[in-house]
């Protein structure tokens, strides 16, 4: 019985479900999403390769040639990587919506541009 | 009942059932509505952490630890890289203290809101249930905000913690906690006037304070026995000793009294990030460590929302620990809740089993797999001990 | 019989626009049920099938259609794959001695609310049957605890019914009805409102909903007495507690509000009004509760409900021959 204004008072108010795709919600600033990564500022030490506690880092390459391989579907989006390097070379942005229904799409090979 | 000869029928609950999140069997035995034994059997979430452990470095074993269990996540690092500076001999600077701290607490409020809202449907108190899980969408923004993330916070860092409070976050957490404390407030007169809920609840699963402390209870299974015991507060760490609060406690021994002890837990924590917002203090809230562990052995205790976690770590210099064992609170729980099982009714098991908040895939790390004939059994604690004294010679 | 319409060409004719009507109101209850449910819980319910998920019944009925249909090794073959059916049956057959499209039901005589409630327990009666057929440790449960719970509410209800029934001075649903329209005494009310209280907390274990979904309490005893059953059975089990939930809204509606009769609409419109208020009560009553135990079910209406019911009978006798 004690509920009971709690009851009449969502009757009469919005539903707070957010109707996901046509409703979006507000993502926080320091929200952990897709992973970017900054081929000038990258030397290629492979810090971050050896710290990702996932396995989801690969470099190819030498040095400053190296270039990045970032395995989302095994990313746990910690953003050690992003700490754990030197340079600031790597990013993780606010964007989130990585879903995806297929399964190659989500091993990305950064580029090197071409010198 | 037994006069009329009803067959005796053996109800299995789980791995697989509504009534439990994760998979963990209790294997019933009734005589009508009434439960007569209990058999439980746990390692169905075996996951080899602790072995896992040993072949990562310790920044990459942040990570996993925080994946032992998703809802505690922020006790278990704290756990583990309270151990790992122990080793180092560089504390937490002040500022990450009072950050960790901060963090620990919004996770309590959560877990604890979690764990209200899952009493309710179990008790087929729907309404409640989506009540307290919409409010707790609050605590879970300010988590999101304060963290960049909902569940894996990943703030805990080797020597401090990886991320600042700034003014702004300060703000919403502040504004946040006046939300939480009168929604709480309103759900605790609830539960002490909802006629349904008290009828539930009341006097059911009693575990009587010497049987707690004979079947090790551990937090707030604990703590709703009438024993004041809170890790937080008889052995502080972070910066508890800082902070004016009090250990709730209430002795009615039944589940009601868990719920009672979970809300008010949930409100002392909101008073806890208030003064610690008001105290924190300047400085860094990271410190350079070095990756190579230097050899020691350390044990921590910290108390989960679930009650007191104990992880323990050897090292050998290297940049991976040589041994890590954790001790989960649920593993605590688990002879207390065989205990109160017996002698209730069927439909108390659910709201019996789920008041000491239990969390299997904390709790599954003892599971026996032969490789070469693939059978697979579970060991008692005494054949354990036999075993381990056969073999040290 | 007493008191058909006409002649059975159109009792045939209006019992299939009924039967109709009765699918598409059971899933059409459905739905205002779950949607009152979910706006009392500040959430939206279903809202994407149809205007408003307006749809969603029909589609989850479809779907349930289309699945696969298993039957357990060790069940009673025939006893299983029969007891559906009457399930669904039964409280179809119980609604043609309700008023619906004109003041007079398609077919009444003198005691048909009797046999009304004769058919409410015979239901129970194949609810533990079907239990029984499917040998599931969790149906034999909630079976056991459907008929318990049968044994509890059953008195209550029939005694809250016999109220209107007093004052009206017929066992006949349509003739109670029509008193309400024609010779309705205020005096009537005070018995009237405590029979009607009486008769929704019934309704609400008739019907197997919280506080007393205990025979079905999902995190107790998986899906209860229904344990077993899947697919087309279970499509026929899930329509069945909706045409329940038009019967149990529907008598009451009739009873206490006099259901179809009404001035100025058309009987149909009362009727709709009427029932789908009373449904809003049970989904406001199924928010607003934790569920009960079964020897708190047992304890409550022989403790409470019952000496209620038989003292409030008592009260309208009284009453009756006061005024």
């Amino acid at each position: 019985m004690a509920l009971e204004p709690e009851l009449l008072k969502s009757l009469s108010s919005k539903p707070v479900t957010l109707v996901y795709p046509f409703e979006r919600p507000e993502v926080p600033k320091g929200l952990r999403g897709e992973l970017k990564w900054d081929p000038e500022r990258c030397v290629g030490c492979g810090i971050c390769v050896r710290d990702c506690p996932a396995f989801a880092l690969e470099f190819v390459g030498e040095k400053e040639e190296a270039e990045l391989i970032w395995h989302a579907e095994r990313c746990i989006f910690c953003a050690q990587c992003a700490e754990s390097c030197p340079r600031d070379a790597i990013e993780l942005t606010q964007e989130f919506e990585l879903s995806t229904t297929n399964y190659s799409t989500l091993t990305i090979r950064f580029a090197r541009p071409k010198k | 009942m037994s006069e009329l000869e009803i067959p005796e029928i053996t109800i299995p609950v789980g791995p697989q059932h509504p009534a439990l999140h994760e998979p963990e069997n209790f294997t019933f035995k009734v005589d009508g509505e009434y439960v007569v034994d209990v058999e439980a059997r746990i390692g169905y979430n075996h996951r080899g952490i602790e072995k896992a452990a040993e072949s990562r470095s310790y920044i990459q074993n942040l990570y996993l630890f925080e994946r032992v269990c998703g809802i505690c996540s922020h006790a278990h690092t704290t756990a583990f890289t309270l151990n790992i500076e122990e080793l180092l001999d560089t504390p937490k600077p002040p500022r990450a203290q009072y950050i960790s701290m901060i963090v620990a607490e919004l996770e309590r409020i959560h877990s604890h809101t979690l764990w209200a809202g899952v009493a309710g449907h179990e008790i087929g108190f729907h309404s409640f249930f989506m009540y307290l899980w919409r409010d707790r969408e609050v605590v879970m923004d300010l988590l999101e905000a304060v963290s960049g993330n909902r569940v894996h916070y990943a703030v805990n860092t080797i020597g401090g913690v990886r991320r600042d409070i700034t003014p702004e976050v300060e703000k919403k957490l502040r504004k946040g906690m006046d939300i939480l404390e009168e929604r709480l407030k309103t759900y605790r007169t609830l539960a002490l006037e909802e006629p349904t809920l008290i009828k539930r609840c009341e006097g059911v699963g009693v575990l009587k304070p010497e049987d707690a402390r004979r079947l090790c209870a551990v937090g707030p299974t604990l703590r709703a026995s009438g024993i004041k015991h809170d890790v937080r507060a008889n052995d502080p760490y972070l910066a508890y000793d800082e902070i004016d609060w009090e250990v709730v406690s209430y002795d009615l021994c039944d589940v009601l009294s868990r719920i009672l002890v979970r809300i008010d837990e949930a409100l002392q924590s909101v008073y806890i990030i208030r003064q610690a917002l008001d105290k924190l203090p300047d400085g860094p809230y990271k410190v350079r460590v070095p990756r190579n562990v230097p050899e020691g052995e350390s044990v921590m205790r910290v108390e989960a929302q679930r009650g007191e976690l104990i992880h323990y770590v050897r090292s050998n210099g290297t940049d991976r620990p040589d041994r890590y064992k954790i001790r989960s609170p649920t593993l605590g729980n688990i002879p207390a809740v065989c205990h109160i099982l017996k002698g209730g009714y069927i439909a108390d098991i659910p709201i019996v089993l789920a008041s000491i908040d239990p969390c299997f895939s904390c709790t599954d790390r003892m599971a026996f797999v032969d490789v070469n004939t693939g059978k697979k059994w579970v060991w008692t604690g005494e054949q354990l001990r036999r075993y381990a004294r056969k073999w040290r010679g | 019989m007493a008191g058909l319409v006409g002649s059975a060409y159109t009792v045939a004719v209006y019992g299939l626009a009924l039967i109709v009507v009765v699918g598409i109101l059971s899933l059409f209850f459905e739905w205002f049920d779950r949607k009152a449910f979910a706006r009392l819980q500040n959430r939206y319910g279903p809202l994407h099938t149809g205007p408003s998920g307006l749809l969603q019944p029909l589609a989850d009925f479809i779907k349930l259609l289309s699945k696969e249909d298993i039957t357990p090794e060790a069940a009673d073959k025939l006893l299983f794959a029969l007891s559906p059916v009457v399930i669904c049956t039964i409280p179809l057959l119980t609604l043609f001695f309700i008023p619906v499209f004109s003041k007079e039901a398609i077919v009444f005589f003198e005691g048909d609310l009797i046999f009304a409630l004769f058919l409410a327990t015979l239901l129970y009666l194949f609810v533990f049957i079907a239990a029984w057929s499917s040998t599931n440790p969790f149906s034999i449960v909630g079976g056991v605890r459907a008929a318990l719970q049968l044994m509890s509410y059953e008195i209550p209800l029939a005694l809250a019914l016999i109220v209107p029934a007093m004052f009206a001075k017929s066992l006949s649903i349509t003739t109670i009805a029509k008193w309400f329209e024609t010779s309705f005494q205020p005096y009537a009310l005070v018995p009237l409102a405590l029979a009607f209280f009486i008769a929704v907390v019934c309704a609400q274990a008739e019907l197997e909903r919280v506080p007393f979904d205990i025979p079905e309490a999902e995190s107790e005893i998986v899906a209860g007495w229904q344990t077993e059953f899947s697919g087309r059975k279970l499509a026929l089990l899930r329509l069945a507690s909706d045409i329940e939930l038009v019967l149990m809204a529907a008598l009451i509606a009739t009873l206490f509000f006099g259901g179809a009769a009404g001035p100025w609409l058309p009987p149909f419109a009362w009727f709709l009004i009427k029932t789908t208020i009373v449904v809003f009560v049970f989904a406001n009553i199924r928010a607003l509760f934790a569920r009960f135990r079964i020897d708190q079910l047992l304890r409550g209406a022989w403790g409470i409900l019952l000496p209620l019911s038989m003292l409030n009978v008592f009260v309208a006798y009284v009453l009756m021959q006061m005024m």
